[in-house]
């Protein structure tokens, strides 16, 4: 009888705090850093500036080096979307003394991140009624392993990265020197939430028009009693509570990249320094010499600069 | 580990790794290494620079912190994060994914992995968890966060004057945390309590009053131009005029302090006026050198916001005097990430009748990407005038060097000046050789010895720090037979020739427009040139 009020707080509850706290730590920590100035324009820039028109600037040094809006927006997808900066990661051999192009690890966050939004938008056919036809889409083309149920590639795949990534945290004595104990925190929440998920689907099944009805009384405000409840496996539970715990987690931890990316100044800002000059809101006056007590300082030395005529010439 | 050879002696390289609570375990002035810390701020440029002031030694246990240390160091690291968006973000979104962890030249030389970028930021990120962010007050040291002490402060000052501000690490980095920035906010924190370096200190009082690094006065930058006079009327026989002070020049020329007296940069320096006075001969080019605005660098860079403010106000200041139409700035690294980036945000561009849009007055390019902050790159005002024809060059006469190019990282990350000094070497010399793809360009390592890092006392780290890019240089010195290492920055040039002396590699260092002033035929220069600017022979049609 207990376990009932135990799953209703997980199905009706939970959800709605872990989503309460990621909305406001998410805007709070936005707000925080939005409220910030941005003193100084400091774009990395990691390729050919735009200069005279006889210095060729290809489209590769439009973008990492960009100096239009466009250009500097066509930089922020690059990095958004295909980690532009981890596809140039490469690695010191320093027995030979020279760096090789090393991708793996571009390779598996990308594999990573994307299973993650794929799946995120899989479980979208949960909280939609009707289910829009592009989800449809996505969980054909997931779904074309041949197995009952079909397999979805991004459930292992996100789980295949994920082990990757944490073994290198692991494995790796450089890697574990400066992974603190909130690295593998969130590692072993995302671990939990993948391996449950994909043990629902394939082992442990739960009615899944159960589930969909808790989802959408989730989304509707209209949480679900103990007879919808009742029908559902233990493990649906499980899954559920790692996610609402890893989403009232998300804004205290490092995962905030995710937001925090798009702000970043080295990234975010064009090449463009010289031709339109930033503004610091906050820029001090200057306190210092001016020419005139530089003048009183070294008067007979500039006079004789003058008298002179303001030339140098050499003796010969 | 891993042992270097260099001429029969071994560099040892000892990488070692512990677990992440060593990573906030403070390292103090017990486990100091010689060659590695720094001397600390004299008493007279603190004075002048309104530092506070203490007698402390960083190698003994107590370093006399002043009263009330901690809430000031804490006080100022609320103000600093509340003025800079980008310290709060790089503060907040590290993944700690270590991307950046072998991309640091002193990580790759030292092997100590407290000077892996990411190491580095979490010098400050974790005094930031403890006193900013909730968890970190919470649950402390499991959260990465640890306590402000005395510990921690020698930790920061051992550390923080480890990195160069290359930002080399930023461009691996997949958000972008730019290290230089964090290094700049850091060292800004440990100056609101008076603990810093003694080097770039002394360069910037010296700099805020005499307005040059070396502290030159007026009398001592005439003398220095005269005697490169003489000695290029000793190599090409031609007497040139330099303007200094000038009022009405078209064009005020900046460039480094280290120019006017150090070698090699003296060359480059002989290069510059032989050029502007060729410029005059033919063009009538106006210009003028000044002794008020004689720093194109700025170690306030190296330090705080303010500081760096401090010393390129005079520019600025100095064009509006003279009434010139625009600046011509040099060759140097630091300088350009400030000139760039900074100088103009932080002096706002005064609205005079003289200041106007740079056009070169001999080609009559216009010089877009700079017509706000008016002031263009001396390797973008040469590359123009060779790409119009407008001076005679004899490439011959760099045929006894086989050229290599060494991207300086802040004209290089901070500016993106890639293609024009290639452009203007290529045009320039017959012979050039690039190094290893990932040591240039965007890759490209620093010389070791950057950001306020050029102090005797910390050699060892700087020879470390430069291993990658001597590798780099004996490489292509190996294969190509490259015996000159060009480079267009003025710390380089101070650096390379101790560094490359330490790895035994018989190359020479020199600028670009040392090369340009080689070639250059002057309109009226009526003998054969027999000699480089170094009074190197020149053995034409030999080869």
């Amino acid at each position: 009888m207990s376990l009932v009020y135990l799953e209703l707080f997980i199905t009706d509850v939970l959800p709605y705090i872990a989503g309460v706290i990621f909305i406001v730590g998410t805007l709070n920590r936005i707000i925080n850093w939005a409220k910030a100035p941005v003193p100084l324009k400091i774009p990395t820039t990691c390729a050919q500036q735009k200069s005279l028109p006889f210095i060729r600037r290809t489209w590769e040094d439009r973008l990492d080096s960009p100096y239009t809006m466009w250009e500097t927006i066509g930089r922020m997808i690059l990095e958004v979307f295909l980690f532009r900066s981890l596809f140039r990661n490469m690695r010191y051999w320093l027995d030979k003394q020279k760096g090789v192009d090393t991708r793996w690890l571009w390779l598996f966050a990308l594999m990573f991140h994307y299973s993650m939004l794929i799946i995120l938008l899989r479980h979208l056919r949960f909280f939609t009624n009707p289910i829009p036809g592009f989800l449809g889409l996505i969980n054909k083309l997931d779904g074309q392993v041949v197995f009952v149920p079909p397999l979805y590639i991004t459930g292992i795949l996100a789980l295949v990265a994920l082990f990757w990534l944490w073994a290198r945290r692991i494995l790796c004595s450089r890697e574990r020197n400066i992974s603190y104990p909130a690295d593998h925190l969130i590692l072993a929440l995302l671990a939990g939430i993948l391996i449950t998920g994909n043990l629902m689907r394939y082992i442990f099944k739960v009615d899944l028009y159960a589930v969909k009805e808790v989802a959408l009384g989730i989304v509707s405000f209209h949480p679900v009693g103990a007879a919808v409840v009742n029908q559902i496996g233990w493990i649906f539970f499980v899954h559920l509570s790692f996610v609402c715990v890893t989403i009232a987690y998300l804004p205290f931890s490092k995962i905030m990249h995710f937001a925090g990316v798009f702000f970043s100044p080295t990234r975010n800002m064009p090449n463009d320094n010289r031709a339109h000059v930033h503004v610091n809101p906050w820029n001090p006056p200057y306190h210092g010499i001016t020419w005139q007590e530089y003048y009183e300082m070294y008067k007979d030395q500039l006079d004789e600069i003058a008298e002179n005529g303001y030339k140098v010439k050499p003796e010969v | 580990m891993v042992e270097l050879e260099r001429d029969g002696e071994y560099l040892k390289i000892e990488q070692k790794f512990t677990s992440w609570k060593d990573l906030l375990k403070p390292v103090t002035e017990k486990d100091f290494k010689p060659g590695f810390y720094h001397y600390p701020i004299l008493k007279k440029d603190a004075e002048y620079l309104g530092i506070p002031y203490r007698d402390w030694d960083p190698t003994e246990p107590d370093w006399h912190l002043p009263e009330g240390w901690k809430e000031t160091f804490l006080n100022k690291f609320k103000e600093l994060l509340e003025k800079n968006r980008q310290f709060k973000l790089f503060m907040d979104i590290c993944v700690r994914c270590g991307a950046c962890a072998d991309k640091c030249h002193y990580y790759l030389g030292t092997g100590d992995p407290k000077n892996m970028p990411v190491a580095r930021a979490e010098l400050i990120r974790s005094i930031y968890r403890r006193y900013f962010t909730k968890v970190g007050k919470i649950f402390g040291k499991w959260a990465g966060a640890r306590e402000l002490t005395e510990d921690v402060i020698k930790d920061l000052y051992y550390y923080l004057y480890q990195c160069s501000l290359c930002r080399r690490c930023s461009a691996f980095c997949p958000y972008g945390i730019d290290t230089a920035d964090i290094v700049w906010r850091g060292r800004e924190l440990l100056q609101s309590i008076g603990t810093v370096q003694r080097f770039s200190y002394i360069s910037i009082a010296a700099c805020a009053k005499t307005g040059n690094h070396l502290g030159l006065l007026p009398g001592g930058i005439v003398e220095s131009l005269q005697s490169a006079a003489e000695d290029i009327y000793d190599i090409t026989g031609v007497e040139i005029e330099i303007p200094v002070n000038k009022k009405g020049a078209d064009i005020l020329f900046v460039t480094p302090s280290g120019d006017y007296f150090a070698t090699p940069h003296w060359y480059t320096f002989m290069g510059y006026l032989m050029l502007f006075h060729e410029l005059e001969e033919r063009y009538g080019f106006s210009y003028t050198w000044s002794t008020y605005a004689s720093e194109g660098g700025n170690f306030g860079t190296f330090a705080s916001y303010e500081l760096a403010q401090k010393l390129s106000h005079k520019i600025y200041d100095e064009a509006e005097r003279l009434g010139v139409k625009w600046i011509l700035g040099g060759e140097c690294g630091h300088m350009w990430r400030d000139k760039h980036q900074f100088m103009a945000t932080m002096n706002p561009v005064p609205k005079t009748k003289t200041l106007e849009e740079p056009v070169s007055p001999i080609t009559g390019t216009y010089f877009e990407n700079a017509a706000e902050a008016k002031i263009v790159h001396i390797a973008e005002f040469i590359a123009d005038l060779i790409e119009h024809k407008k001076i005679n060059l004899d490439k011959s006469r760099n045929d006894h060097w086989k050229v290599t190019f060494h991207d300086s990282c802040n004209p290089a990350r901070g500016m993106g000046l890639y293609e024009e000094p290639r452009y203007v070497i290529k045009n320039v010399c017959n012979y050039f050789y690039e190094m290893p793809e990932h040591t240039i360009r965007e890759k490209t390592y620093c010389c070791g010895s950057g950001g306020g890092l050029l102090a005797d006392e910390v050699m060892e780290l700087r020879m470390r720090g430069g291993m990658p890019r001597a590798m780099a240089v004996k490489h292509v010195h190996k294969r190509y037979g490259v015996n000159y290492l060009c480079t267009i920055c003025a710390i380089d040039r101070a650096a390379f020739p101790h560094l490359l002396e330490f790895w035994k590699l018989p190359v020479e260092v020199g600028g670009m427009t040392e090369l340009v002033g080689n070639a250059l035929i002057l309109s009226d220069e009526e003998q054969e040139r027999e000699l480089d600017l170094r009074g190197n022979p020149l053995h034409k049609g030999e080869e």
